[in-house]
């Protein structure tokens, strides 16, 4: 093993370092560039169903593939209390206060932003 | 290409347009809100500086103002107030927007054949939909004969208006907002502005495109919504092009289970009971106003009928709650949900 | 086609199904997320036999392992032969200009990366269509990919290695 990695060569370490400083820089910078938000979006299976208020402490249950989803809305943090997807990885995500839950397996995607802001969802209501 | 011959440029190029694409993109939007004409306005505009996106949106603002000022139903000092006041009278001259409005209104009225009714004044003025007012039968019949678009008198060459009978009242509520609309985005574009959206209320109107180069997304609101989930009942993607809402639950009130609301039908003098709500798509922001009132009175058969005739677009909900398109726009529409 | 490219195809897919097989009983974080054993298969076939042979190989198991698993023509699979065939791809381009110019480890590398962004956009189109999400997932996806893509690169180079010798054996002991 230890040959293997004196073998590489020039362009593969090149390419390693660069994968891994592109990343991780892609890592923080995604999270800071996340805009802060007044409204939970949640998205199921690609169509917003709810926007709700970040400010309001709310518990809402969204029916998925695996069964129901609980989603706790408190202190101006958003997490998902309770999924049956096999990996819980959602859940283990915790809280958050900006940027994106997703629960592949449940089809849901939690997002903190802006309901009305140009660039998301809806531009204007007409009626 | 020599570039592919070194792989390591090509991947670096690669990762520097990776990188590069979050900061390109230099165009953003900006909106702001005023209350303006007895409703609250939004322009959003897209621009590369914000001064200049907040000088236009004021600029717009500004001849939003004049222009409802002249057509102010309310005002005593408004040229429309002047028509209504002389009605019966005398001719009254009016700047140009104001008579071009009122031309548009009787083009309206002509082509919906009476369905929408800029003459309807002393009908509206029978009803108070806040105080829950509902006027008599003999009431109704006594100002019947004072609605007929046909007794407007436009004299394009001298720039006056006149009602021909004595208690006639011009209401250009049901036109002026997709109108003003219209000369706002003129008023943007004059300026600069190649895109954004101006939303007077429920009176749209978009053009351009958003800085990521896609249509304006429009939410057209639910007529029953219940929660705050349920606000939008389709959305639809517009570019250039102006749509109007006219639905049931904007100006209503409910008395013995039957919903009064402020859509009357200018032969009787009663609210129309076929729809729920009437969406109109047309380049014109005024007559996407104007027509969403008139198709709303004609119904959703004959109101198809005439807006797919007009070339334009209609997204109509009916009594029962059922979405009723045009057939140009099923493919742009989305239908979020049903009741 | 020579009867030994056939049978060198049959055996190199049935590694990979078995890699595939065993991977997806592993528990991973992110459902699509995986280490990406079976491109190792696909690397030691595209450096000891050729680019058709490495992408025959990847198009068997990601059909037949779809079928398996009752995932044909369906989401998953799309993922999958998308993921497949655009590593395979790059990693069969990018060696094909120049043989000397990455060792395994890179191709692996180029290879899980290709795999990571072929994914990522199939999924933004199929499901997500947010592409705040994509945003935030990719820089995650991509650095685990990396992760996983030197560990490959490491044991296709001890495959490989091991085969080479083999064959040599071989080749002395007939002569």
């Amino acid at each position: 093993m230890k040959d293997s990695i004196k073998r590489t060569t020039i362009a593969d370490r090149i390419l390693f370092l660069f994968l891994i400083v592109i990343s991780i820089s892609g890592i923080f910078i995604s999270k800071e560039a996340l805009p802060q938000g007044s409204d939970v979006i949640i998205e199921i299976d690609g169509k917003p169903e709810y926007t709700l208020p970040l400010n309001i402490d709310k518990t809402i249950s969204v029916n998925g593939p695996y069964g129901i989803t609980r989603i706790q809305i408190k202190d101006k943090k958003v997490r998902i209390m309770e999924a049956h997807c096999p990996n819980q990885l959602c859940v283990k995500n915790g809280w958050i206060s900006r940027g994106v839950i997703v629960c592949l397996p449940n089809r849901i995607l939690i997002i903190v932003g802006s309901g009305n802001n140009p660039g998301k969802d809806i531009d204007a209501i007409t009626g | 290409m020599n570039i592919f011959r070194k792989p390591i440029l090509f991947i670096f190029m690669l990762g520097l347009m990776f990188a590069l694409s979050c900061s390109a993109n230099k165009q953003a939007t900006y909106r702001k809100s005023k209350t303006l004409m007895d409703t609250f306005v939004t322009i959003t505009v897209v621009s590369d500086s914000k001064e200049k996106a907040e000088t236009s949106i004021d600029n717009a603002f500004t001849v939003m103002e004049r222009f409802g000022n002249r057509i102010n139903f309310f005002s005593e000092e408004s040229e429309l107030s002047l028509i209504n006041k002389n009605a019966g009278v005398k001719e009254v001259k009016v700047s140009p927007e104001t008579l071009d409005l009122i031309e548009n209104a009787v083009y309206v009225s002509e082509k919906s054949g009476g369905a929408f009714d800029p003459t309807i004044g002393p009908l509206i003025k029978l009803w108070d939909f806040y105080k829950k007012i509902k006027p008599s039968y003999t009431e109704i019949s006594g100002v019947l004969h004072l609605v007929n678009y046909k007794n407007i008198v436009i004299d394009r060459n001298g720039s006056t208006v006149f009602l021909k009978r004595k208690g006639m009242l011009l209401d250009l509520g049901g036109i002026a907002k997709g109108y003003a609309a219209d000369m706002a985005v003129a008023d943007l574009k004059r300026n600069g502005i190649q895109a954004g959206i101006v939303a007077i209320a429920g009176d749209i109107k978009t053009f351009g495109a958003k800085p990521d180069g896609n249509p304006w997304n429009i939410g057209i609101r639910n007529p029953r919504q219940k929660s705050e989930s349920d606000e939008v009942i389709a959305k639809i993607k517009l570019s250039d092009m102006a749509i109007s809402t006219s639905g049931d639950y904007e100006r209503y009130f409910l008395q013995d289970g039957k919903r009064y609301h402020h859509l009357l039908v200018p032969r009787t003098g009663r609210p129309a009971d076929c729809c729920r709500s009437v969406s109109i798509i047309a380049d014109k922001g005024a007559f996407a106003d104007a027509f969403s009132t008139a198709v709303f009175i004609l119904g959703p058969e004959k109101g198809l009928e005439l807006v797919q005739k007009l070339g334009m677009d209609a997204v109509i909900i009916d009594n029962n709650g059922r979405i009723l398109t045009t057939q140009n726009i099923k493919r742009k529409i989305k239908i979020e949900r049903f009741d | 086609m020579q009867s030994q490219d056939k049978y060198r195809i049959a055996v190199f897919s049935a590694y990979a199904l078995a890699l595939h097989g065993f991977e997806s009983m592993l528990p991973t974080p992110i459902p699509w997320l995986r280490l990406g054993l079976s491109n190792i298969i696909t690397l030691v076939a595209l450096l000891l036999y050729g680019f058709r042979t490495a992408m025959t190989v990847t198009l068997i198991r990601v059909i037949l392992a779809s079928i398996f698993k009752g995932t044909f023509l369906g989401p998953a699979f799309i993922l999958s032969l998308g993921g497949g065939i655009s590593s395979t791809a790059v990693m069969g381009f990018v060696y094909a200009l120049h043989k000397k110019l990455f060792g395994p480890i890179g191709l692996s590398l180029l290879g899980a990366l290709f795999h990571n962004l072929a994914q990522l956009t199939l999924a933004y189109f199929l499901f997500i269509q947010r592409i705040e999400a994509v945003l935030v997932i990719s820089p995650v996806i991509i650095l685990i990919g990396t992760l996983t893509g030197v560990v490959n690169g490491i044991v296709s180079e001890l495959l490989i290695n091991m085969l080479k010798k083999d064959e040599e054996k071989f080749q002395n002991v007939a002569h």
